[in-house]
């Protein structure tokens, strides 16, 4: 460069710096601290893609994505381009675009190489947001109402009632407190002697007594364990692409009920959820219930036939990153998988640092289409082995077949290659037969005809089925049946067939022992309608005088026809099957039929080696010819189809001397066509038949020691789960999210909000999993303590303190009582996190047994009752109202727990569960354990808003919508247990009418019904006798459901 | 309406409770400060989350009906012609195939049908769709439509919801979430015979929007649209007039209730939901009820014939409910279209079940003045490659295929958009699926970046991060 140029630039840059400073400091300073510092300086938690703009030094360094400021070079400043959304998804500041006066002035800034004022803009610091604080010891506020502070929650409560210059409702009545324990801890109603032993109990404890009984009793994990389940986001099958089961899903359904029942403590739930695989080995009970705990990880929805694997495998990666963070955390992650967070201070290399955690467990064994998921064989580690070792053995005689078929098809492949003329002129042929039809006879003098089932000798059902497999089960190819009949004369006859329907497949034809026709597969595209049926032509035969012996047989179905009619052949010329006419070629059938498709296919394209074959005889210009292959054949002129053949076969020959090497394009054309993956001279379908006798022989004992083997293979109980992965590795940033465009690779490690920026570097060798799974388990983590207290209040009080219970980020909810949430959070670890006594906690509190009553002051000041001035009425979850029905009806079984009544496979297609009866939903076992089929939700479950199960979700709607009552009016579940309710009241001889409707309010709704309810009952169901025309049995059951389908059965107060 | 609970009812609601509640009669109340101004605007109505809302600005089209022809229908065997294909057929694809495809294909293959140009607007159709060839005029083809997914569940996804990745609210729910529905006795987003695959019921999912939003499924893959029925919609232990008497009483202890709890709007709404219940189930059957169509319209639709009668009976049911005002409406041609082996035989067949009564869907919203403000859509989940696969067949391809929308605000006689010269991938005027879900609630008065919902802690879109209105096919 000259130098000349170089002095005037930076005396340019000179001049522009003196008054560049007032510039900057007048215009452009504003600016950057408005608009830009806030994510972006020193001081930013965390600095936002890495980049600082709070001194010219840094913003010339730029983050993550390089310089941001090229002094001088406005458009080449990616700060600039991000401002005027040029950048791509790269758009700052986020929200709406600047204002193009300020846009001007930066590029005018820029342009004058960027100077700078004083050296750094200074922020103010910003605070830590609170949740990313950890919790302290609190102690709980003074209150004026002391008498009413039975528990440190109560205080809490009241002085922020206090503070309005509200006042706590009052104690709830006994009826209406056993009640809404009950149904709290163990989704059921109390029974009416349950009740009674409660009134009964005038001791101080007797909460405390029934709180303790529910809390024992095994119903408990049945409720609570499914509240978690919401939140694992559970289901019984894959649900997203291709419904698969998820056959052992339910393990870890019946592991999370087992771990409340026993009040397995939180940090030990968590821990063996996310790592219980990792864990110090003890038994093998307790690693089993710890490799069952992992499935949380496994029961994600997933994209299963999806063609990028890499793809499959971030999404999979993502969706368990994203449950993890949300269930135990409360964020929301999945958006710094693109871009750093808008919100909070998650940038996107904390995502890739986590995801490098699951990145390097393994959750599936493959990624293919369609994707198979790992799981844990429940054995003992010898069996384990002796698993593996035969497992290794089924796939080393695999390989062993493998191999010799391979060779064998070499074999095959050569030799046909090597005759290419012949399969051509064999080809023509069999274009000609094609084109010339026969006729079906149908009948004709002296014909025979053999009914389907008179065969002599044979092994499928004589009465053949339609539409249904006529393979004996379990029975072992090849099918067949050999029919013998008597013809007066030798010659040429025609075999017809009758088939009620075309398409239903077909199979070999043998004559005398000798091979005539190829059968095929049927039709396997099921949106095929089939063809009209009737008499088809199957083949014309020769015959011998006398006895002939024709076989017809397929290697893995026969499929289904009426008859067969054999008579003498009157048509000259006839038209031949391809195995005749390969016959008469000596050319292999298999290829001959390829190679007949591969010209049917081309049908004369020019772009075609054999194109001059294709036209020959048809007055096609050669001209045309768009293939290399077109010069070999330059000035020939082939006397006749013979000659061409022949010179092809040549040309064939001479292309495979030299194979890939080949120089000549026209040999290479050629010789690419022999090689082509779908070409004519791929090996045949039913290859192995052209193999010589002893090779099948010898395949065939080889077959049948693998088909040992594999039906040999142990068979041991699974769950899903995940291990540590083959390759631990860090990721590299996906930029945009994209695994096309990569950056540079984060670290394993958590989120530095939270675990800073000295964070131990994961052991060698370890995902990270364990080491994640330790670090949400400590004692000062700032969420995970939160997130648990605060999802145990949402499901006791209806709303939690922070009431997006899963995001406790900067757009989710603030808490509406920060002190109490803390005093909860730090109670709760300090109780040794266990779930049990914190229930205790909230429910022995005056708080949790205020009365639900309306109070028009309270309502006016605190219409949706954040400050808790009442125990909010609560909508029964789905759950609850299935099995409360069945429960007043007396027909819930709680004695069948645990296990799946999914009749499916592991891994079967599931479709509609939902109307086709394969699941028996209505069975009278605890909804728990109802299969919950992903996309083909029970209509209950649907109806009464159980979440979507493919998505974590710890706050389930209640709403309120019309097909809930159309459920109450017609749903099955309501007639039968409604007729059920009212022929038990009615069997109650020791009951008068006034008798069994207290006895129904008693089981409904836990209370004595008043003498207006029994009145007005009593009126009801006589007028409902005589609708019913005079049956007591209806009339007592509309009763039942009108009771059931009221607010008060579905209402917790 | 039962008048007299009304004094409880002058109260500000929590978004929440407003969700809860499914029409009952509460005054209008300000929300913009509790919820997002968005699911303000969709709350600011007297009622439900189902009541009308007025759309952003003035819509072209109030409702749609979206015929899925599941399975992959080929644009160069229906709509796209492409006379190279002809010409070149046998040849190798003189370009690249896409990164990722779901298997391989050979050379190209050119249509085993002939095509015309048809109507005034002279497009091309092929011998495929007779029928719907004679309605061109009214149509406006998308050529350029493109997917990302190569997969039947995740080009379904997409094409539904918008993600392939992410289990998100159906389009469906987006409108009726955005606009509400027209009749309060029936379900705003149904869909007829929907299938139970490649996404299943997360096609017309809501989601993260409430519940109310999901599209209510009349039947199911493999049920004939004869015996389709809403869930719950009857019994027949219980005489109607014997079940109105039941609902009197538990109402009457509903009532009960209420005076000793005091005001409650979840208590109110659902006495209130059990009336909606009772005459959805009066009038849902009523509009399932075909027998009450002319002759001639039965005839219209093809109900004549045994081929075309079940696409023909979910066409007209749809029809009936659009009139009635429900939202959305899908109907669905269940996994047919997928012809990677015996595409000629196959397409003919699925083309015969379809075609009429498309026709006669079009002609008779026609011929009720329907068609100037229901938008019908037609199109599958992605498109099948010019390349063969075997002789006969085709590959998935979500590179480039043909929708047709009618109706509704969009331009007749349009066609839209183009392909390669061989139909491969989209080049000119591409539409993505996010932009078709732009375009779609444009045309139905709403902007797709204004039409959000907060869950998680962030606006969530149908069209996520993308989408453009496809302003050229505006009428």
């Amino acid at each position: 460069m000259p130098y000349v140029l170089l002095f005037i630039l930076s005396a340019l840059t000179l001049a522009a710096q003196e008054d560049g400073a007032a510039f900057f400091e007048k215009n452009v300073r504003p600016i950057l601290a408005t608009q830009c510092l806030g994510c972006h300086s020193a001081t930013s938690q965390p600095i936002m893609g890495g980049l600082r703009l709070d001194s010219r030094e840094m913003a010339l360094k730029g983050g993550g994505r390089g310089p941001a400021i090229v002094p001088g070079k406005p458009a080449e400043s990616l700060f600039l381009q991000a401002i005027r959304h040029e950048a791509g998804p790269l758009k700052m500041p986020p929200g709406p675009k600047m204002k193009d006066a300020n846009v001007a002035i930066l590029a005018q800034w820029i342009q004058m190489g960027a100077p700078w004022g004083s050296a750094v803009v200074s922020q103010a610091p910003q605070q830590k947001y609170w949740a990313f604080v950890p919790p302290k010891e609190t102690a709980p506020p003074a209150v004026q109402n002391k008498s009413w502070v039975r528990s440190p929650i109560d205080a809490f409560i009241l002085a922020g009632l206090e503070a309005k210059g509200l006042q706590p409702a009052k104690p709830a009545d006994k009826r209406t407190l056993i009640r809404r324990a009950s149904y709290d801890l163990t989704g059921l109603p109390p029974t009416p002697a349950e009740v009674n032993a409660f009134l009964a109990d005038s001791s101080p404890n007797a909460f405390a007594t029934v709180v303790d009984r529910l809390l024992a009793s095994p119903r408990y994990g049945e409720r609570w364990g499914r509240h978690w389940l919401d939140v694992a986001r559970y289901a019984d099958s894959n649900g997203l692409d291709e419904n698969l089961v998820y056959r052992n899903a339910y393990r870890y359904r019946d592991y999370v009920i087992a771990a409340f029942n026993k009040d397995k403590p939180f940090d030990q739930f968590l821990t063996e959820q996310l790592a219980g695989d990792l864990l110090p080995e003890k038994d093998l009970a307790t690693s089993i219930e710890r490799w069952t705990a992992t499935g949380f990880l496994t029961l994600g929805a997933k994209m299963l036939a999806e063609d990028d694997p890499v793809k499959m495998e971030m999404d999979i990666v993502d969706e368990q990153l994203d449950t993890t963070v949300r269930a135990f955390m409360g964020l929301t992650i999945g958006c710094a998988r693109c871009h750093d967070h808008k919100f909070d201070p998650i940038p996107q290399a904390d995502y890739y640092s986590m995801a490098g955690i699951f990145k390097s467990s393994k959750t599936m064994e493959n990624f293919k289409v369609v994707a198979k998921w790992h799981e844990y064989v429940l054995a003992p580690k010898e069996d384990r082995d002796k698993l593996a070792a035969h497992e290794a053995r089924v796939e080393a005689k695999r390989k062993e077949i493998g191999k010799i078929t391979k060779a064998q098809n070499e074999t095959l492949i050569q030799a046909a290659t090597a005759r290419v003329g012949a399969y051509l002129l064999a080809a023509a042929e069999v274009k000609r037969s094609e084109e010339m039809r026969l006729a079906p006879v149908e009948s004709a003098p002296g014909a025979v005809t053999l009914d389907a089932g008179s065969f002599d000798v044979g092994n499928v059902p004589r009465a053949l089925q339609k539409k249904k497999s006529n393979v004996p089960k379990d029975a072992k190819g090849p099918f067949y049946a050999e029919y013998k009949f008597e013809v007066p004369a030798a010659g040429d006859y025609q075999i017809d067939i009758l088939e009620e329907e075309k398409g239903a497949g077909t199979t070999d034809v043998h004559v005398n022992g000798t091979w005539m026709k190829r059968g095929a597969d049927p039709v396997q595209n099921r949106a095929a309608s089939p063809e009209a049926g009737g008499w088809t032509v199957v083949a014309v035969v020769p015959l011998q005088k006398g006895v002939n012996t024709l076989r017809l047989e397929h290697a893995s179905r026969f499929p289904y026809f009426e008859k067969l009619l054999i008579s003498k052949n009157t048509v000259a010329n006839y038209p031949r099957t391809v195995v005749q006419i390969a016959a008469k070629h000596g050319v292999n059938p298999g290829f001959l039929e390829q190679m007949v498709e591969h010209l049917k296919r081309s049908d004369g394209a020019v772009a075609s080696p054999l194109y001059a074959w294709e036209v020959y005889g048809t007055g096609g210009a050669l001209a045309e010819w768009k293939s290399p292959a077109a010069k070999l054949f330059e000035g020939f002129q082939p006397a006749d189809a013979q000659a061409l053949a022949d010179k092809y076969g040549d040309l064939f020959v001479a292309s495979l001397e030299k194979g890939k090497e080949n120089t000549d394009p026209g040999l290479k054309a050629l010789y690419e066509l022999l090689k082509e993956k779908f070409g004519p001279f791929r090996a045949p379908g039913d290859a192995r038949r052209y193999y010589s006798q002893a090779v099948r022989d010898s395949l065939r004992s080889l077959d049948q020691e693998l088909k040992d083997l594999e039906a040999a293979t142990p068979d041991y109980p699974h769950a899903m789960g995940v291990t540590e992965g083959e390759k631990i590795d860090d990721l590299a940033i996906h930029l945009r999210g994209s695994h096309w465009t990569l950056g540079q690779k984060a670290p394993r490690r958590f989120l530095k909000v939270i675990a800073g920026d000295n964070q131990p570097a994961i052991p060698e060798g370890h995902s990270g999993r364990l080491e994640l799974a330790q670090w949400l388990a400590t004692k000062d983590h700032p969420l995970t303590s939160r997130v648990i207290a605060n999802r145990m209040w949402r499901w006791h009080f209806g709303k939690g303190i922070v009431p997006s219970v899963d995001n406790f980020g900067r757009l989710g909810e603030k808490p509406t009582n920060q002190p109490l949430l803390d005093w909860l959070a730090v109670e709760f670890v300090n109780q040794g996190w266990s779930m049990k006594q914190m229930h205790r906690t909230m429910m022995l509190s005056n708080t949790y047994q205020m009365s639900s009553a309306y109070d028009a002051k309270a309502s006016e000041t605190d219409p949706d009752n954040v400050l808790l001035w009442r125990m909010n009425r609560r909508r029964l979850e789905a759950e609850s109202i299935r099995d409360g029905i069945m429960e007043v009806s007396g027909g819930l079984d709680v004695k069948t727990t645990g296990g799946s009544i999914l009749k499916y496979k592991d891994r079967q297609y599931v479709a509609n569960t939902a109307k086709g009866g394969d699941v028996d939903y209505e069975k009278n076992i605890r909804a728990v354990y109802i299969p919950v089929v992903r996309s083909s939700m029970y209509d209950v479950f649907n109806a009464f808003d159980l979440p979507d199960p493919a998505v974590s979700n710890g706050d389930r709607d209640a709403t309120v919508v019309a097909p809930q009552a159309l459920f109450m009016m017609n749903g099955a579940v309501m007639l039968r247990h409604s007729r059920q309710m009212a022929e038990r009241l009615l069997a109650r001889t020791d009951l008068d009418d006034a008798g069994r409707v207290k006895e129904a309010y008693e089981r409904a709704l836990s209370r004595p019904a008043t003498s207006k309810d029994i009145d007005q009952a009593l009126t009801f169901i006589a007028q409902m006798q005589t609708a019913w025309k005079g049956s007591r049995e209806s009339a007592w059951q509309s009763f039942c459901k009108s009771l059931l389908a009221s607010n008060e059965f579905i209402y917790i107060n | 309406m039962n008048r007299h609970w009304n004094s409880y009812l002058n109260q500000t609601l929590s978004r929440r409770d407003l969700l809860r509640v499914s029409s009952a009669g509460f005054g209008g109340v300000a929300l913009a400060g509790l919820l997002g101004a968005e699911q303000a605007r969709a709350a600011t109505a007297n009622a439900g989350p189902l009541a009308v809302k007025a759309p952003h600005f003035p819509a072209k089209a109030k409702r749609v009906i979206f015929l899925f022809m599941h399975g992959g229908p080929s644009q160069v065997d229906t709509f796209d012609y492409k006379p190279l294909l002809k010409r070149d057929h046998g040849k190798p694809l003189p370009f690249e195939r896409p990164k990722v495809v779901s298997s391989e294909t050979f050379n190209l293959l050119q249509s085993p049908w002939a095509f015309k140009q048809y109507g005034q607007s002279g497009a091309w159709v092929s011998d495929l769709f007779p029928e719907t060839a004679k309605m061109v005029d009214d149509l406006c083809f998308i050529k350029s439509m493109h997917g990302s997914n190569s997969r039947h569940g995740g080009a379904l996804l997409e094409l539904h919801t918008g993600s392939d990745t992410f289990v998100r609210p159906s389009m469906g729910s987006w409108v009726t979430y955005g606009l509400g529905s027209e009749n309060s006795n029936m379900p705003g987003f149904i869909t007829i015979c929907p299938t139970q695959s490649h996404g299943g019921a997360n096609n017309f999912g809501s989601a993260f929007l409430p519940a109310p939003y999901a599209g209510t499924a009349i039947g199911s893959v493999g049920i004939p649209a004869r015996d389709a029925k809403i869930p719950f919609i009857s019994n027949k232990e219980t005489p109607r007039e014997i079940q109105r008497k039941e609902i009197d009483y538990s109402q009457e202890l509903n009532r009960k209730q209420l005076e000793m709890t005091g005001p409650d709007r979840a208590l109110e709404g659902r006495i209130e939901s059990f009336e909606l219940a009772f005459r959805m189930q009066a009038e849902a059957p009523e509009l399932q009820d075909l027998t009450a169509e002319t002759e001639a319209t039965r005839k219209l639709y093809g109900l004549d014939n045994p081929i075309t009668e079940d696409f023909g009976r979910q066409c007209l049911m749809a029809r009936r409910f659009s009139e009635k005002g429900v939202r959305f409406v899908q109907v669905s041609h269940t996994y047919k279209w997928d012809q990677h082996e015996r595409l000629k035989r196959d397409h003919e067949q699925n083309a015969r079940e379809v075609d009429k009564p498309i026709a006669g869907l079009l002609r008779d919203l026609k011929s009720r003045g329907l068609l100037e403000d229901t938008l019908v859509l037609w199109g599958g989940e992605f498109g099948r490659t010019p390349t063969a696969q075997g002789s006969d067949g085709r590959d998935h391809n979500p590179e480039a295929f043909t929708m047709w929308m009618a109706g509704g605000g969009v331009k007749p006689g349009l066609s839209y958009g183009a392909t390669d010269d061989y139909g491969y991938y989209s080049m000119i005027d591409k539409v993505h699926f996010h932009d078709l879900h732009a375009t779609i609630l444009h045309l139905m008065g709403m902007d797709h970046l204004k039409l959000t919902y907060r869950y998680a802690g962030r606006d969530f879109r149908l069209t996520d991060v993308h989408g453009h209105v496809v302003k050229g096919i505006m009428a």
